[in-house]
Formats: structure tokens, C-alpha cells, sequence
């Protein structure tokens, strides 16, 4: 009857929403409600409630194997040693800690740790420090809000505080994809018309920064902000994200995640180290991410859960469940939160294979204070000048466009009841779709079948929140039938 | 020797369990008891982290539930759901009974192998709520307390430093602190469905926050309190009409007061507006699942009638999980307060079920969760 109780926090985005795991002897994971927590009162959305089997599935992972870890670090250092062209990638989904780790061996190896987050490095450094997070609490204290995301779907524990800021009066305005319905107005402006929205130093916007975000639509934002007064709320993804770009030295030089696949693609990649952090999933076009990561000479994988890259690795090292990490976080607020885990066996591994590197070994307790000193480090805020927008990549302009709505299934590759794409009345209307119908999409990646959802949405749009195997990237040209 | 019907008042014979205990240590003795001596396999305890924050767990170790004691108001959780499929002994709230039995119901526990020790209640709170409220009201750093208790209509709580603070309850459930909403309401304060029912009410004199008020309602009641008698755990004497009569009426007065709430609760919706306020109230609703998960008289599992004619893809104005919920549910819902609380984005799914249900159940003079006499009205009763 004995079971272990893990006191942590949901890996599926940067919100950090507290909860406890609990594990049977036979090894089966439930979670239960951490009430006290003051992020999320033990509340959970859709992917928290899932954990459970986001902990316990997945793709087959060589660390299954009855190879020994010691056989898979020394694999890792010889593959290491002497080589070439190496990129390591965290983007923070797993402790600080394991984070910190990792920039050690890259010190060892000379290179760098990426988070994944190209726009760092478009941005002016003065404004990196106006892209960390705010307490959630100072959302409900705003006259004003405007939102650039989708909360219901990409960060549910932020609806709730939308929710007490609009009963203390707040005005909503959604410039997101689609209407929500907490929004007080959806406007489909540009850039040029935001000063229709009348913000001012009360004003918080929210918007969020991941792998795919485009600087541009930041650099609109903290213009926005520097012009208004208004504050900036950057939600993040992962459940170390804010931590771990905190953390990282090297932002101003920071590779995107698209851009480490094309230098792999082209070949000025040749040895990629992932900790936690799987392009397959991460990256829109999962066949082209495949065929690109086959390339490399060496693909060694630091990962605590089965995820696709495991298979194609040549190396994984297999570190003990996130729940059972001794380690901390950051949430999107700045909010430092601790797991009640012991488990160091990813830290130990780390540690061991910077040995095997010819570099120094390292316990827990050093990377801890390490993490703890550069977390609360309060760096003073420098002001920053209005910022020139950059030259734009093509964008998918007419016909119709398939937008992915990035969200915590996503990022993980997670089954949901999602298999359907969202489109407006107009649509459905001269398509002559029929209740419970179909809706053919082409792209030049091939021709896929969908069930669809009206939504409050411009003409055009076709917003999914699982991957498609059409989509080429977070935005595919795409043809649209009825069926 | 007791018998089926006594009401007594008594306490643990260990010193150290009686003074942790919530009001002698009664209920810790007995559970501990039944542990010991073979009546079941374990026992659900709350494994305290701090004042604010308990996680259920069945333990089959006697000493994890001799240091157990202690009533925890500001951990509202409710522990239907974990003993099931086992053998255990479990304390209980009203609305932990009552999630038990509306379980049996369904031949999902089974009750003669489940011994519950029921504890009246008053109500209990939410832990962030809480904190806000003691910083707030009582001028207090939550981490300070070392204690909490409910008497005459006052939380009290007590500090590091032996201050003890008092505020009446009406007064902090005007400012919106207090007790959860579902508990101003609820309408079962004396666990009567339980196998015996303890608490605090009519334990006065010397008594007074030393010893358990404690009435055998069955023979497995009889059992337990025997075991725990027989082991040396607990001792008994009868109590006095006294003690009795005091705790009717404050049952009685608790009764009225929720009664009061219910009225300012569910107010009046006219017909032409109802379909309106529930397609408004689960509007925001995010579709966790968590009010499913949490329910304790919910014992579909994965494959559930509210699930199964679910889809995301559907574009009704009110999902087809709701609505399914709303009428499966109206003959089961106890108004526990487990799915407000876990609601992601603070629907107050309780009230929303219960505004529901309260007329069907009213109509047809049927408590969900009392005893396994009557089926539910819209269900065959497997037991
Ligand atoms: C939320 C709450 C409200 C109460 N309100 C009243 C009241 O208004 N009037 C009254 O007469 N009595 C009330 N009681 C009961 C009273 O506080 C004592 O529990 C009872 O008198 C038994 O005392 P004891 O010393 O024998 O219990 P103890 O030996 O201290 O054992 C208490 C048992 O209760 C369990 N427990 C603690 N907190 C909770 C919880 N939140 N939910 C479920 N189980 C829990 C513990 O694990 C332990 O097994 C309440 C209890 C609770 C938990
Ligand atoms: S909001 Fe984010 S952190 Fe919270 S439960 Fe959902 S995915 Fe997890
Ligand atoms: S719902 Fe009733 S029994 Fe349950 S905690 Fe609230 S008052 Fe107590
Ligand atoms: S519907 Fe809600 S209030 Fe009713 S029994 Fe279930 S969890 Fe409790
Ligand atoms: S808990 Fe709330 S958000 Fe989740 S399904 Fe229930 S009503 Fe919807």
C-alpha cells in the first residue's frame, strides 16, 4: 500500500503550476491537487490533468536498454572528445540545476548552451531584461490588458487571473487569432493601428516568446510599451524557460531553434547534444526535423522522459523522471519554486561525463547555490530606445493560411482530443461544410482530411493545435476543399 | 462493552495522542486500533506538510497514525475516492461519508470491509484563502500559527508566541474569507452515515477540548470503538443529557444558518433565463476534467457517458460534458465543493450542480449519500 508522494511542478508551460505526483509500487503515476500552492491554488488545466501519461509514454528510449548509464556517458565522451562543429540545446524543460550542469560541460567542450529563443539575439541587450516575467497578480490590478495570445489554449492558469481582473473592472482586448471570450473587445489590428488601443502605464500586455516567435512582433511590443507606459507580460513555454534565459550568458548570440536545424540541415552542425529538448517535437515539419537530425555525426541525448529523438539518438543518457529531480524553477512571475525530489542521477551523469572530458566533477549542492545566486540576482533595468524593425522573411499573405496555435500538447507531442482544425462561419459557409464534416486541406507537403470547429476567427485562417503533417512551418499556405 | 445508539465522550489513554489530537484524540486512537489489531490493512490518514497543506495517504503503519491528529480546517479535501477497491479505515467529514456510501452504492467500495469514523463538521477552508485571511484580518504571518480551532462561532488561531486571535466566522465570510462556499450550504453536519460520529460539540466542563463526543450509529461502530476499548487505546464514559442536548442544538443551529445561505445562494433564476445562466456559468470552461476527476460520487472512470459524448470539435454553446454531468449527477451530487475547488479557471461548478439538483432531489425527498436504503432516482442500485 506504500506509495511516494512528489510535492512539484507541471512541465507543460512556464506558467509552473505546483501539484503532487503520486507513484505506487508498481511504478503507476496520479497527480493530486497542491492547494496551497500560491501559483495555481492546486488547480490544473487539461495537460496537467494528462501528466500522468505524459510521464509514462512516449517512443522508445535506448536507456531501456540493459546498456549501463557509465557505458552510455563514456559513449557520449568519446563522441565528444575531438569533435567538431558541436551545438548543445536546453530550452528549459528540466531543473535549473541540470541546466546549469550542462553549461559546464559546454565550457568544458568550449561552446555554448542555446535555449532555442532566436529573438534574444535580434533584440537589443538592454531589452532582454523587459521580456522577464511579472507577477501573475499584477495582471489582476490592470485597467487595461491586451492579449496577443490565446490563454485558454496556450497558458490556461493565466484565464483565471483574466477573469478576477476583469470582475476588478479591467478592459480585455483580445489582438489575438481568434475571439475569446473573456475579452471585453477582438480586434484584428496591425501593428500600425495599435495606438487605437489607449494604453497607458496601467496597461499590461501579454504576449509570449518561444522558439518560433518572431522578433518583429516583439519589437512591436516593446516599441508599444516604450511609447504607452504599458507594462510587457512575456509568457514562456517550458517550466524552466524563464529560469534558464535568465540564466544564459550568451543571448546575445543565441541560436534559434529553426536556425540549429537548418545549420544541421546544412551541415555546420555536426554534433548536437540535447538536454530534455527534442527538435521532433519541438520543430513545426516533424519529417523534415528527422531527416535533418540523420545527418549529424553524433546526436547524444540527455533526456528524462521517452520522446521520438531517443530513437534516432546515437547516445542517451537516461535521467530519473522531472518529478523525482532534486532542482528548482522559475515560473513566468520570477516565482523560484522547489520539487521535494532527492534524485540527482541526471546531475551525477552530467557531472561524470564532464569527468570523462577531462574537466572537474560537480555535486548538486555547488550547481544549486550556483542557480539560486544567478536567480536572484535582481540586475538593475536599463532603459532601451525605440527599436527598428527588421527586414521580414516572406510571410503567407492571401488565399488561405494554416497557423499553428503552439500550446503544452504540442510542444510534447501529446494526444489530445485535438484532431480537428478551427476555421470561421464564412468558411464553412461557402465550403457548404456539413455538421460533423470534414474540411480537405493541401499544402505542398500533401493533402490531409480534417474534422473542424467554428470559431470567431478572420477570413482566411485555419488555426490547429495539434502538428499536421501538411504544415511545413507555423505557417503553411495551404488549399481548402469540402468534403 | 458499547452498544448501537450510545453517545459517549472519550478520549486517547496516551497523553501525547490525546493532546495532538483535535479534541482528545479519540478518532486517532481508534483508527490506530483497528490497524493494529487486524480489523483492516490500512488506514487513510492526512500526512501533514504544514498548517495549511495535509496529501491523504493509507498507511498500514500504527505509529504513522498515532502522530496523525489534529483536525485540519484549511485542507478541503475530500477522501472518498481513496479508499476504494481496499480494505481501511478512513475519518470522514459528512461529505467523505457520503462520497463513500453513494460509492457502495455502485459496488465500488465495499462497505463491510471499510470502517469509517466520521467527524462532524462546521465547514473547512481554502489554504491560499486562508493565508490571505490571516495576513489580512488577523494581522498575523500565516507562517506563524501553530494552531487553529472552531468555537462559539469563532476561528481562533494561535501563534509561536501563545497569542491566540478570534474573529467571528459570519464576519470573515462577509469579507469573503472563511469557509468555502459549498460548506456555508452543506446540510449534513453530523456524519450519521458514518459507523460512528465524533466531534466537539457537547463536550464541555473539564472536558472541554480534551475528549471526543462520540455516538455508535452500527455495529461496525460498536467494533471499532470495542477493538479500540479492548486495546487499551481509548476510554469512554457515557455522556450526559447535558452534553447531548448541546449538541443538538448547535447541530440544529448550523442546520438553520446553512439553510440562510442556501437562500442567498441560489436565488430565484426565472424560467425564461435559466438556459442562459448555465451556458454563461460554463462558458470559460477549459475542459480539464478535473470537477470528473475530483467528484467523490463519480465512479464512471475513463469511460464515462459525460466523456464518451464529448468532443472538443463540437460547437455546442454548453458542452455535451456538462450537460451529461448536470442530470447524472442530479441524483448523486453531494455538494461537496471538490469541483469549485479544482476548477482551473474558478467556476463555481458546485453551486452550478447544486442549483441543479436541489429541486430534484427536494422533490423527491432524497439525501444522496445517507444510507444504502434508497436507490438513486435515476440509477438501479447495484448493491
Ligand atoms: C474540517 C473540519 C471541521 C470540523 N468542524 C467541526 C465542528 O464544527 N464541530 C464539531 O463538533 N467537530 C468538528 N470537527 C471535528 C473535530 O475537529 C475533531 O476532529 C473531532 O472532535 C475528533 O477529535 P479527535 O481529537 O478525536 O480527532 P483526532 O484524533 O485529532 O483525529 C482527527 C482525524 O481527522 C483527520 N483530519 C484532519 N483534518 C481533516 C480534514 N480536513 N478532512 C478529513 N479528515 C481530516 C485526521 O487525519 C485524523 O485522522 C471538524 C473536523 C474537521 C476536519
Ligand atoms: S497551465 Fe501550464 S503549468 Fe499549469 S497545468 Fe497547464 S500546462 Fe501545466
Ligand atoms: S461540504 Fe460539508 S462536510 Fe464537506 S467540508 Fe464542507 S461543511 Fe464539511
Ligand atoms: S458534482 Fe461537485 S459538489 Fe457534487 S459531489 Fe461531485 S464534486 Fe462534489
Ligand atoms: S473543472 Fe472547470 S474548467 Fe475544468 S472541466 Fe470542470 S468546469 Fe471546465
Amino acid at each position: 500500500m506504500k506509495e511516494s508522494i512528489y510535492q512539484t511542478v507541471c512541465p507543460g508551460c512556464g506558467i509552473g503550476c505546483g501539484l503532487y505526483i503520486r507513484e505506487d509500487n508498481q511504478g503507476a503515476v496520479s497527480i493530486d491537487f497542491f492547494k496551497s500552492n500560491p501559483v495555481n491554488l492546486g488547480k490544473l488545466c487539461r495537460f496537467g490533468m494528462k501528466l500522468p501519461h505524459y510521464f509514462s509514454s512516449g517512443a522508445f528510449c535506448k536507456a531501456d536498454e540493459p546498456s549501463s548509464m557509465e557505458g552510455a556517458i563514456r559513449d557520449a565522451a568519446a563522441r565528444l572528445k575531438g569533435a567538431e562543429k558541436v551545438a548543445m540545446l536546453s530550452v528549459g524543460n528540466t531543473t535549473c540545476e541540470e541546466h546549469m550542469a550542462f553549461e559546464r560541460i559546454a565550457k568544458t567542450l568550449g561552446s555554448a548552451v542555446h535555449t532555442g529563443i532566436q529573438a534574444y539575439s535580434k533584440l537589443p541587450p538592454e531589452c532582454h531584461s523587459y521580456l522577464e516575467g511579472m507577477p501573475f497578480q499584477d495582471i489582476e490590478k490592470a485597467n487595461k490588458i491586451v492579449l496577443f495570445i490565446d490563454p485558454y489554449v496556450q497558458y490556461p492558469l493565466l484565464v483565471r487571473r483574466l477573469l478576477a481582473a476583469k470582475r476588478n473592472n479591467s478592459h480585455i482586448i483580445s489582438v489575438g487569432t481568434k475571439e475569446l471570450h473573456l475579452a471585453d473587445e477582438n480586434l484584428s489590428i496591425t501593428p500600425n493601428e495599435y495606438s487605437q488601443l489607449g494604453l497607458d502605464s496601467n496597461s499590461v500586455i501579454i504576449t509570449d516568446l518561444h522558439p518560433h516567435t518572431d522578433a518583429n512582433d516583439i519589437i512591436q511590443l516593446l516599441n508599444l510599451s516604450l511609447e504607452t507606459g504599458a507594462k510587457i507580460l512575456t509568457m514562456k513555454p517550458f517550466v524552466s524557460s524563464e529560469g534558464v534565459n535568465r540564466i544564459s550568458k550568451v543571448k546575445t548570440t543565441s541560436k534559434g531553434l529553426s536556425q540549429m536545424m537548418d545549420e544541421v540541415k546544412k551541415g555546420n552542425i555536426r554534433t548536437l547534444v540535447l538536454l530534455d529538448s527534442d527538435p521532433i517535437e519541438l520543430m513545426p515539419d516533424t519529417d523534415e526535423t528527422v531527416k535533418s537530425l540523420k545527418k549529424l555525426d553524433n546526436l547524444i541525448v540527455i533526456s528524462s522522459r521517452k520522446s521520438p529523438v531517443n530513437e534516432i539518438a546515437d547516445v542517451v543518457i537516461s535521467t530519473e523522471p522531472l518529478y523525482r529531480k532534486a532542482g528548482t524553477f522559475m515560473n513566468t512571475e520570477g516565482r523560484i519554486q522547489e520539487n521535494s525530489g532527492t534524485g540527482v542521477t541526471g546531475i551525477n551523469a552530467m557531472s561524470s561525463l564532464n569527468k570523462e572530458l577531462g574537466s572537474e566533477e560537480f555535486e548538486y549542492g555547488q550547481l544549486h547555490e550556483q542557480v539560486m545566486a544567478a536567480l536572484t540576482n535582481e540586475g538593475q533595468k536599463s532603459g532601451y530606445s525605440k527599436i527598428k524593425n527588421l527586414a521580414t522573411a516572406k510571410q503567407c499573405t492571401g488565399g488561405y493560411v494554416l497557423k499553428y496555435l503552439y500550446n503544452p500538447f504540442m510542444w510534447f507531442n501529446q494526444l489530445d482530443d485535438n484532431d480537428f482544425v478551427l476555421i470561421n462561419l464564412n468558411m464553412v459557409r461557402s465550403l457548404k461544410l456539413k455538421k460533423g464534416g470534414q474540411i480537405s486541406l493541401t499544402s505542398e507537403n500533401g493533402n490531409i482530411k480534417m474534422r473542424y470547429r467554428v470559431e470567431g476567427m478572420p477570413d482566411g485562417l485555419i488555426l490547429t493545435a495539434r502538428k499536421l503533417p501538411i504544415a511545413i512551418a507555423g505557417t503553411t499556405s495551404v488549399k481548402v476543399e469540402g468534403c | 462493552m458499547v452498544e448501537v445508539g450510545d453517545r459517549l465522550l472519550g478520549y486517547a489513554t496516551d497523553p501525547n495522542v490525546r493532546s495532538k489530537g483535535a479534541s482528545g484524540g479519540l478518532v486517532t486512537a481508534v483508527l490506530a486500533a483497528a490497524l493494529e489489531k487486524g480489523l483492516v490493512e490500512g488506514v487513510v490518514i492526512l500526512k501533514r506538510i504544514d498548517e495549511y497543506e495535509a496529501v491523504p495517504v493509507i498507511t498500514d503503519d500504527v505509529q504513522e497514525v498515532l502522530s496523525s491528529g489534529g483536525s485540519m480546517h484549511a485542507v478541503p479535501v475530500n477522501l472518498a475516492k481513496y479508499v476504494v477497491g481496499k480494505k481501511v479505515a478512513m475519518p470522514g467529514k459528512p461529505c467523505d461519508v457520503r462520497g463513500v456510501i453513494e460509492q457502495a452504492k455502485r459496488n465500488s467500495v465495499d462497505l463491510s470491509n471499510t470502517y469509517i469514523v466520521g467527524l462532524n463538521c462546521g465547514g473547512s477552508m481554502h489554504p491560499v484563502l486562508t493565508k490571505e485571511m490571516l495576513i489580512k484580518m488577523y494581522e498575523i504571518d500565516p507562517e506563524d500559527v501553530v494552531g487553529e480551532e472552531i468555537e462559539k462561532g469563532k476561528l481562533i488561531f494561535k501563534t509561536k508566541s501563545g497569542e491566540e486571535k478570534s474573529i467571528s466566522i459570519d464576519k470573515l465570510e462577509e469579507e469573503g474569507y472563511g469557509r468555502r462556499e459549498s460548506c456555508r450550504y452543506c446540510d449534513v453536519k453530523i456524519p450519521v452515515s458514518a459507523d460512528l460520529a465524533c466531534g466537539n460539540w457537547g463536550v464541555i466542563g473539564e472536558l472541554a477540548g480534551n475528549a471526543t463526543f462520540c455516538e455508535v450509529m452500527n455495529e461496525k461502530g460498536k467494533l471499532l470503538l470495542d477493538t479500540a476499548i479492548e486495546a487499551g487505546y481509548v476510554e469512554v464514559r457515557p455522556a450526559d443529557e447535558k452534553s447531548i442536548s448541546i449538541r443538538e442544538k448547535v447541530n440544529s443551529a448550523m442546520l438553520k444558518l446553512g439553510d440562510e445561505w442556501k437562500e442567498k445562494v441560489f436565488d430565484e433564476i426565472p424560467d425564461k433565463d435559466r438556459l442562459k445562466y448555465y451556458i454563461d456559468q460554463f462558458a470559460d470552461c477549459i475542459d480539464c476534467g478535473a470537477c470528473k476527476e475530483v467528484c467523490p460520487v463519480c465512479s464512471c472512470g475513463p469511460d464515462s457517458k459525460c466523456t464518451m459524448f464529448h468532443s472538443l470539435a463540437d460547437n455546442y454553446k454548453m458542452s455535451m460534458y456538462h450537460m451529461v454531468r448536470l442530470l447524472h449527477l442530479s441524483d448523486s451530487c453531494i455538494g461537496c465543493g471538490q469541483c469549485a475547488d479544482v476548477c482551473p479557471v474558478d467556476i463555481p461548478v458546485t453551486t452550478i450542480f447544486r442549483r441543479f439538483a436541489n429541486p430534484a432531489q427536494k422533490n423527491r425527498n432524497y439525501m444522496p449519500g445517507m444510507d444504502l436504503k434508497r436507490p438513486p432516482f435515476l440509477e438501479v442500485m447495484l448493491k
